[in-house]
């Protein structure tokens, strides 16, 4: 008969059970043990994770080709199409992740500060990578605190795509440079249907909507995120004040619901019937790659780039846009950390490899030789993406623990206030502020 | 002691054959209910009608507003399977599915006749936990067993899914008992009293008595099993080659972003054999259904 | 001076036996019984007892998986209640669901099934059709749904158009995304429809012709004969509809992800979670997300703490009726 003696007894073993499981769970901390020297001759199986699929997957199997090419002995095992969860739970779970590449930068702070990544510093300092190759902004988003935990492996720069067609038929010769600007070609270049609802739109900006996010607005204004030590501090910096005014009063000219419906209508981002590709729409803010997709999938239509307006007040800071990228790391189960140290290398210093990468993949070199380097066979519209990646006003988002979910605390609030739900918007940003700060303390220990 | 029995008269007229009087309103009461019946059934074709239809569009044709197909493309159907690893999404859902329901039935029918046909102490403790996990939420569990699982290391594929049907499902061990009760008692006493041990009498006497009430539970975890979404999201999503079908369709993202004709055509693919599945399986399956919820 | 008689007294003697567990056929029955529960009580072991009680255990501790678990107290519980900003809302969704979701499907189910009773013609075909979509995967009936209902191509709205109808914009509209689940969940009500038809056609006949020689009329025959002749499978369904609610993932996930058009490569479901403004966002989306996107598995464990305690509430509801899982005699 089952007693509650036997309950207890039967509960006790099992959370002893579950203690000792979790106690065997990963080893701990980042091993910041000396390494040894370069080894001479590389050989054995390294395992490369990446979150590319389709077109894009092979563009780095060609690159990987490469690399097998020059190392004799050296296979690589490439696994595509993981993103950042399975990335970690393949870390976590002690598979062999040598080389793993996450799509963006959400991860550094939590894979530095756990050691889910290794730390490159050692082999840095030994082989003399030249860290001065990268660009600032760059080099910023891919350390925590102090640890340098991955490298960047190609960027993405934001800014303004325009329909060259479209505005000449209003007028229009040049881009608009600042954010008046840019609502004022807008409004003229609008059309609207016998009913009244809108047929094309100069420019929607409707936030959540493809890449409008507050990440990406942020440089136009010099907005801040996170200060020195990690704290938000959404609410003092006025940048973000001023964005969110310009846009709910551009929004609410157009109309929210008219905005609301006609944006619901809009085809999917990455397929043909993207907006800025079917002239639904005539300008739009879009990473680089998009100039790849234009190739892809609409090489006749006449368009051009150019650096995102600003704010009014801020027209000092035209010419920087957002930058944020792919970043590479060695996973801390490596077992064989040299080989993985020099694939990672390769896809992260190696001129002739960027450049591929960058091609291919239509994303932005991050080292200075592969900017300028004469093999880039980029469209011509591309070049104002260089430019972005080289300016000084270029901003990126921090690294913070939580990964990107700031990011997604912020866009929540953005959308209740274009949406007319918030009355009083400092009270608003410094619940932002709090409600950031709050999950940033939830990772932290005791 | 005899007694004489008086043949009963019938009254003709209290007892005459009555025809049952069509009176209008019960003519208007028919058409009522028929009617609002085939407006349900218009209503509830009009998804299938218009997958099938969009199935048959070129992608261009889909993003505009038109309702009929021109030309008709049957080319999506053959598109579903080279755009996308369809037949390998097929073939991971039959090895998830088949061997879920194998492994299920192996471990859930001893344990079902034990709870139904042999008293012993602790039976209704045991049935009451297993009702507990049948209805839990999955997502309450989740995090220890996705731990445990990743120590194991068999995260990235579907044996985390598969595996623990070696070990028992709540849910079709409680239907099993609600089926093994209904067999009386009668005939596994006879069993025993010809010298059975119990598994003699669980193999030739229960279960040739109860293969529909067997057939209806590896059916439902057959169906559970294909149509599992939250599993494979968790376990499988980070290795492609392991995705079945459920999470396939979820996912499917083609090189140039989502193209309709051969999405709305994958979903027939995918509906279509468990239509076929249905429908040679129909008594079993209501009745399946009906006495788990009924005998309530 | 009571004097038991020698048959009273043998009576008297078995019934004593039948009390005392160790005869040896007895405890050779128990011994067999247990080997063939020995599986499933395993299972029920490692993935019902262990897990509840890790749950526990990690809804206390800081964990990201990589690291080991850090005991942090009450802290995951505190942020839970009072500066998750997201919990209210998830939460407030999946209550919606149970009380809309459920009884609308339950409701229709009933109409339907007493629609199909009545029917004598083709009778097969109408539970045919009305059972179908039941079948298809859930998943793939999502995404179609969210096709058809699509604001500006989609069928829906179009053939509303004809009719000179502003169709609303349904998934991607934050007060229609949750009303158009409800229709999606109507449209497969026929899981639950099959169950009410075998029970409303499992009425004996003879409780009616009572009730129509008491001079029953038709709705009086519904309170007094039908109804009572349903509750149990009434009840069956209203459980598992509320646990299933509860746990709703799958469909509204799908939803926003479809809708929401961001295919993002590499962001996986993270990225449209929700869509359109949180107003998808179920507690199961939100346990996952914090769980295994933001690499917070010991909150997201207190998350499922919480969640076992209401599903529990409704548990406890159901066992009181288990007994009537037993049929008579068989125990």
């Amino acid at each position: 008969m089952i007693t509650t003696k036997r309950l207890v007894a039967i509960a006790a073993i099992a959370s002893a059970a579950a203690l000792t499981l979790a106690g065997c769970s990963g080893s701990t901390g980042a091993d910041s043990g000396p390494i040894g020297a370069a080894p001479t001759k590389l050989e054995g199986t390294v395992s490369l994770w990446h979150f590319f699929s389709d077109r894009e997957a092979a563009v780095i199997q060609s690159v990987v080709d490469d690399f097998e090419k020059a190392n004799p002995g050296v296979k690589v095992e490439v696994h595509s199409g993981q993103d950042d969860t399975k990335l970690t739970t393949a870390i976590a779970s002690g598979k062999p992740v040598d080389v793993g590449i996450s799509y963006s930068t959400d991860i550094v702070g939590s894979f530095c500060s756990s050691g889910a990544f290794a730390d490159l510093t050692p082999y840095i300092k030994r082989d003399g990578v030249d860290l001065a190759q990268y660009p600032q902004v760059v080099r910023s988003y891919t350390e925590y605190k102090g640890t340098r935990c991955t490298l960047p492996m190609l960027a993405d720069a934001y800014g303004l795509y325009y329909n060259k067609d479209l505005l000449s038929q209003f007028g229009y010769t040049e881009p608009p440079k600042t954010l008046s600007e840019l609502e004022t070609m807008a409004e003229k270049m609008t059309t609207l249907n016998a009913d009244g609802s809108i047929k094309t739109l100069g420019f929607n900006p409707l936030m959540g909507w493809a890449e409008n996010a507050a990440a990406h607005y942020g440089p136009s204004a010099g907005a801040e995120w996170l200060n020195a030590k990690g704290e938000a501090v959404i609410s003092q910096s006025p940048g973000w004040t001023e964005l969110m005014q310009w846009q709910k009063a551009f929004v609410d000219k157009i109309g929210y619901d008219k905005l609301n419906k006609f944006t619901s209508g809009l085809g999917q981002e990455f397929s043909a019937d993207n907006a800025f590709q079917t002239g639904q729409v005539a300008m739009n803010l879009d990473g680089e790659w998009r100039t790849a997709f234009i190739k892809d999938q609409k090489p006749d239509l006449n368009y051009d780039t150019a650096p995102f307006p600003t704010a009014d007040s801020h027209t000092d800071l035209y010419g920087g846009g957002y930058l944020t990228g792919n970043i590479a790391g060695i996973g801390k189960g490596s077992k064989n950390k040299e080989l993985a140290w020099a694939l990672l290398k390769y896809l992260t210093t190696d001129t002739h490899a960027i450049v591929k990468l960058a091609n291919g993949l239509g994303n932005v070199p991050t080292t200075k030789d592969a900017l300028s380097s004469p093999d880039l066979k980029l469209p011509a519209q591309f070049g104002t993406f260089l430019k972005v990646m080289a300016d000084d006003h270029s901003m990126t988002t921090p690294p913070s623990p939580v990964g990107a979910g700031y990011q997604q605390t912020f866009n929540d609030f953005w959308n209740k206030w274009q949406s007319g739900q918030v009355s009083n918007l400092q009270a608003g940003l410094k619940t932002v502020d709090k409600q950031i700060d709050d999950a940033i303390a939830l990772t932290k220990g005791p | 002691m005899t007694t004489f029995v008086q043949p009963t008269v019938l009254d003709p007229v209290a007892y005459a054959p009555r025809r049952k009087a069509r009176r209008p309103s019960a003519v208007l009461l028919w058409i009522a209910e028929h009617a609002l019946l085939v407006a349900l059934v218009v209503m509830f074709l009009f998804p299938v009608v218009f997958v099938t239809l969009t199935s048959l569009m070129t992608s261009q044709q889909t993003l505009t507003g038109a309702l009929w197909p021109n030309p008709f493309t049957f080319q999506n159907y053959a598109k579903a399977f080279t755009d996308a690893p369809l037949a390998l999404w097929f073939a991971n859902s039959t090895m998830y599915a088949v061997l879920a329901t194998v492994f299920m039935l192996v471990s859930s029918v001893p344990a079902a006749y034990a709870l139904a046909k042999l008293r012993f102490p602790g039976s209704n403790l045991i049935f009451v936990a297993i009702i507990i996990a049948m209805l839990l939420p999955p997502q309450v569990t989740a995090v220890p067993v996705y731990v445990l699982w990743t120590q194991v290391g068999l995260t990235g594929t579907l044996w985390p899914l598969i595996l623990p049907n070696l070990l028992g499902d709540a849910f079709s061990v409680f239907l099993l008992r609600q089926f093994f009760l209904t067999i009386p008692p009668e005939y596994s006493d006879a069993a025993r009293v010809d010298g059975a041990s119990e598994l003699g009498v669980l193999t030739r006497v229960i279960i040739p008595m109860t293969k529909p009430g067997i057939a209806a539970a590896a059916i439902f975890l057959f169906f559970h099993s294909w149509n599992d979404y939250f599993g494979p999201l968790l376990y499988a999503s980070e290795n492609p080659s392991a995705w079945p079908v459920a999470y396939g369709l979820a996912t499917f993202r083609g090189a140039h972003g989502t193209d309709w004709g051969i999405t709305m055509a994958m979903t027939m693919i995918v509906t279509i054999p468990i239509v076929v599945v249905f429908f040679f399986a129909q008594r079993v399956f209501v009745e399946g259904i009906t006495l788990s919820g009924v005998k309530g | 001076m009571a004097v038991t008689t020698a048959p009273e007294r043998a009576a008297q003697v078995a019934a004593r036996s039948a009390h005392r567990r160790s005869t040896p056929a007895t405890r050779r029955r128990t011994l067999v019984a247990l080997a063939f529960c020995a599986p499933m009580l395993l299972g029920l072991a490692i993935f019902f007892v262990y897990p509840l009680i890790a749950s526990v255990y990690y809804s206390f501790t800081s964990y990201n998986l990589v690291s080991p678990p850090v005991f942090i107290g009450l802290r995951n519980y505190i942020y839970l209640f009072t500066q998750d900003p997201l919990i209210g809302t998830a939460a407030f969704n999946t209550l919606w669901f149970v009380v809309f979701l459920v009884p609308i499907r339950i409701l229709t189910a009933i109409g339907v099934a007493g629609l199909l009773a009545r029917a004598r013609v083709a009778s097969g075909f109408w539970r045919t059709v009305f059972y179908l979509p039941a079948l298809v995967p859930p998943v793939a009936a999502t995404v179609a749904f969210v096709f058809l209902f699509n604001p500006g191509v989609g069928p829906v709205n179009q053939i509303l158009a004809m009719f000179g109808i502003q169709g609303p914009l349904w998934f991607n509209d934050p007060a229609w995304s949750k009303p158009s689940l409800v229709i999606l969940g109507v449209w497969v009500m026929g899981d639950i429809m099959i169950i009410f038809l075998a029970a409303l056609l499992d009425v004996p006949t003879e409780q009616y012709e009572a009730a129509s020689l008491d001079g029953a009329n038709g709705l009086q025959k519904l309170r007094y004969v039908t109804f009572p002749n349903l509750t149990p499978v009434l009840l069956f369904a209203l459980i598992t509809g509320i646990i299933a609610a509860l746990q709703y993932f799958t469909e509204a996930s799908v939803a926003s992800t479809v809708a929401s058009g961001k295919a993002s490569v590499g962001e996986g479901i993270g990225g449209s979670m929700g869509y359109p403004d949180n107003s998808l966002l179920t507690y199961t989306q939100w346990l996952y997300e914090r769980g295994f996107n933001n690499f917070q598995l010991g909150y997201a464990s207190a998350l499922a703490v919480v969640l076992f305690l209401v599903a529990s509430f409704f548990l406890v509801i159901l066992l009181r009726r288990v007994n009537a899982f037993n049929p008579e005699g068989a125990k």
